[in-house]
């Protein structure tokens, strides 16, 4: 067998399994929050190898002979840093390794991933696509994923009959995770702040390979007076499921980045999802008031 | 963007009445893409009055007038009016510490309202803020030692147990510098009560060290007890205040301790014997040359002033700056607590709203319902939670608070599920005790400024 009948056979074989399917899907991608509670060494019952990923960051202190000890664990309860590691010779410990290399996968998974088939469907949201053909055209070609493909924008045309004031957007972005953990969440609280304020809202939409400006191409089809897109931020070591709300007046195509108002850092150790969808809700009417966002909100707020 | 609080605290004290006029500073701390998180960052004293003699009619009633006087002299000093005060607390102190003083001061001060809070403090509340005026909460913070912090005044020494800057516990015991009195003749004209099985001195008699010394020394021994330092006799239990409850505990581990108050500051300075006329410089030497400074120990920031300063400086605390809040004519004083537990808040709407109604109809007044609430809730539960709540209120002022971050989402819930007019407040990060009492000023920016109280007046007392 020379090189080139062994790549056929090798492509062959590839083509037989099919494209490999994603280890975990985004919106039951769940590692930070996995059954029963481990003990403090992050075995859990049953387990014959701890689940490095169940430790506390902020608990794990692996300096040996420190001078002081409980003052440093002090100070690292502040922060979800790696600090105070300790080391073997000149590299990491094992459990400081294991821990990067499963959150930097974790990371990764949840840029990679997709939010489940049916997630528009069984949340009651009107499913829409970007021109991105798949995640891969989407991480390299950021133009096409703040544009609606043409199925997506007449779907959308007849799912509209009157313009609605607000119009609340989800899209995967670069964390389908953050998206499975927190979006439904936080718009049902949304959506019960805005009603308290006697504010309509539309249908909600759910776009995939959806980059932010794609609420601008959502407001051209819509007519909608502001637009909110709940999207996935670009995942850390920290945390994978940290959601950003971006809110914009007066929503179209070619909007100035300096009209978004940002809440971010929305997930279960930043801000709770249904604590942000409350104070975006208020964020909202005084947008709405005031007929501006972003940058100029802040300056009308200084005034 | 930074807004400022004027602060005012005054204490009502046994002997002595002070005040001292303050500025807080509050400040978002969160960067402006997340949501806002109000913090108080900084504190500054404005302004010290002189320490007053507290006026009195007869023995033991304190007169209104006169504190009403002191109050008026002592904001032309600082140069404010009463329009320019946000907050403050009045505590009232020591023997002094009756209903009737307390209502006396509360309607002599009613001119000077405003954003007043007005507090009658029970030993624990007085504890607290002596630790935190003194500087020993912030001191175990920056530290991470265990400190117990002693405010040692004329009738009593309050003290406070601090780890990682909180208070753990607090106790009160009947030691002070003017529990024996003399006059300029050395003739004693006063032996506290509590004095009385404890030596042989008598009024008419003459003070001299060599007879006030050994009743300094039984009083050192009891604060030695409570720091854990001196094996502990009935002594401890026989020191203690009535009011406080139990007898100190004392510490398990080593502890820095740590003083405020008059007789502080007679610790390291040699004072004569005669300068008050009263026990104060030779418990202060007393305490000196004992146990209690063997070991690491510090003086407070303020001495004598280490309560009042607590009071203007301490005393008001910041709601979670995501609230929800409707029709409510703040400040709302006085609230009683009444509390749900993290067992009962998961209980169905049904079962909930009946707990609920059970427990404000215990209340004779409107009252704060205090719950854990749940960390980063599904909506569902949020939902759940509203649903059970609201009805359990049946009409009533709607007045909710959390420990976890959660109210505003809970708040516009129960709104969508209660009555438009209802007088409804709902914040958190804010853990509450039952028996304690609760004031809510007007809000700082997105947040509320509250007083968390442990004794007050009944609204009807």
């Amino acid at each position: 067998m020379n090189k080139q009948e062994l790549t056929a056979m090798v492509a062959e074989i590839l083509g037989q399994m099919g494209l490999p399917e994603p280890m975990v899907k985004g919106s039951d991608y769940k590692p930070s929050n996995p059954g029963p509670e481990p003990k403090d060494n992050g075995f859990r019952e049953g387990d014959f190898v701890p689940d490095v990923t169940a430790l506390d960051l902020r608990k794990l202190y692996l300096q040996e002979n420190a001078a002081d000890k409980e003052g440093f664990a002090r100070l690292k309860m502040k922060t979800p840093a790696r600090l105070g590691s300790g080391r073997a010779g000149p590299r990491y410990k094992t459990l400081t390794m294991l821990r990067f290399r499963a959150d930097h996968a974790a990371a990764q998974d949840a840029v990679f991933s997709q939010v489940a088939e049916d997630f528009a469907e069984k949340n009651g949201l009107i499913p829409l696509k970007t021109r991105c053909k798949d995640k891969e055209e989407y991480l390299t070609r950021p133009d096409l994923g703040r544009v609606l493909d043409e199925d997506s924008e007449k779907k959308l045309k007849s799912a509209v009959s009157s313009a609605p004031r607000v119009q609340i957007v989800v899209g995967d972005g670069l964390s389908s995770a953050a998206i499975g953990a927190n979006a439904m969440d936080c718009m049902a609280a949304i959506k019960d702040g805005l009603k308290v304020r006697g504010i309509d809202t539309g249908k909600a939409v759910f776009i995939r390979y959806c980059r932010v400006g794609a609420g601008d191409a959502v407001g051209d089809v819509t007519g909608c007076e502001l637009v909110c897109v709940l999207v996935g931020e670009r995942p850390g070591l920290v945390t994978d499921k940290s959601m950003s709300a971006y809110i914009t007046y007066k929503p179209h195509t070619g909007v100035s980045e300096s009209a978004r108002t940002v809440v971010s850092n929305i997930h279960a150790q930043g801000t709770p999802a249904v604590e942000a969808g409350a104070h975006i809700a208020e964020l909202i009417e005084t947008i709405l008031r005031k007929k501006v966002s972003g940058v100029e909100l802040h300056l009308e707020g200084a005034k | 963007m930074a807004e400022r609080l004027c602060s005012v605290g005054l204490d009502v004290g046994t002997t002595s009445t002070q005040l001292v006029v303050s500025e807080l500073t509050v400040e978002n701390q969160a960067s402006s893409f997340a949501v806002p998180q109000l913090q108080i960052t900084g504190r500054q004293l404005r302004h010290q009055s002189e320490v007053y003699l507290t006026p009195l009619i007869g023995t033991g009633l304190v007169d209104g007038t006169g504190i009403r006087e002191i109050v008026e002299k002592e904001y032309h000093r600082a140069g404010i009016s009463p329009a320019d005060v946000d907050t403050g607390a009045v505590i009232i102190t020591g023997e002094t510490s009756r209903r009737e003083n307390a209502r006396q001061v509360l309607d002599a001060l009613s001119a000077f309202a405003g954003e007043f809070v007005v507090a009658t403090a029970g030993p624990h509340l007085e504890s607290v803020l002596a630790a935190k005026g003194a500087g020993a909460t912030d001191f175990s913070e920056k530290t991470g030692k265990k400190v117990l912090h002693m405010d040692i005044g004329g009738g009593t020494s309050n003290l406070a147990l601090v780890e990682n800057g909180n208070v753990m516990s607090t106790a009160c015991l009947n030691v002070g510098g003017r529990l024996v009195k003399f006059d300029e003749q050395d003739q004693i004209t006063y032996v506290s009560p509590v004095l009385k099985e404890l030596c042989k001195l008598n009024v008419g008699e003459t003070a001299s060290p060599d007879v006030l010394r050994p009743v300094a020394k039984v009083l050192v021994e009891a604060l030695e007890m409570a720091a854990g330092l001196r094996e502990v006799t009935p002594l401890l239990e026989q020191l203690s205040t009535r009011e406080a409850g139990d007898a100190p505990e004392p510490p398990e581990s080593a502890v820095v301790v740590s003083f405020s108050g008059g007789v502080a500051d007679c610790i390291e300075t040699v004072r004569d014997w005669r300068e008050f006329g009263d026990l104060g410089p030779i418990l202060g030497e007393e305490i000196g040359k004992s146990r209690l400074c063997r070991g690491e120990y510090r003086l407070g920031d303020h001495t004598i002033r280490a309560t009042v300063i607590g009071a203007g400086c301490h005393s008001v605390r910041l709601s979670g700056s995501t609230v929800f809040c409707r029709n409510a004519s703040l400040p709302l004083k006085n609230l009683p607590v009444a509390q749900v537990t993290s067992r009962e808040q998961e209980l169905a709407p049904e079962e909930l709203a009946q707990l609920v109604e059970k427990r404000l109809s215990q209340q004779d007044t409107d009252s704060v319902l205090a719950l854990p609430g749940f960390s980063s809730p599904e909506y569902d539960r949020v939902v759940a939670l509203a649903e059970g709540l609201s009805r359990g209120f049946g009409g009533r002022p709607v007045y909710v608070a959390l420990e976890q971050d959660m109210a505003k989402a809970l708040g516009q819930a129960m709104a969508l599920r209660l009555p438009k007019d209802t007088s409804f407040v709902c914040m958190d990060s804010l853990k509450l005790q039952q028996g304690s009492y609760l004031d809510i000023g007007e809000p700082v920016g997105p947040a509320l400024p509250v007083v968390i109280k442990t004794l007050v007046l009944s609204a009807n007392g």
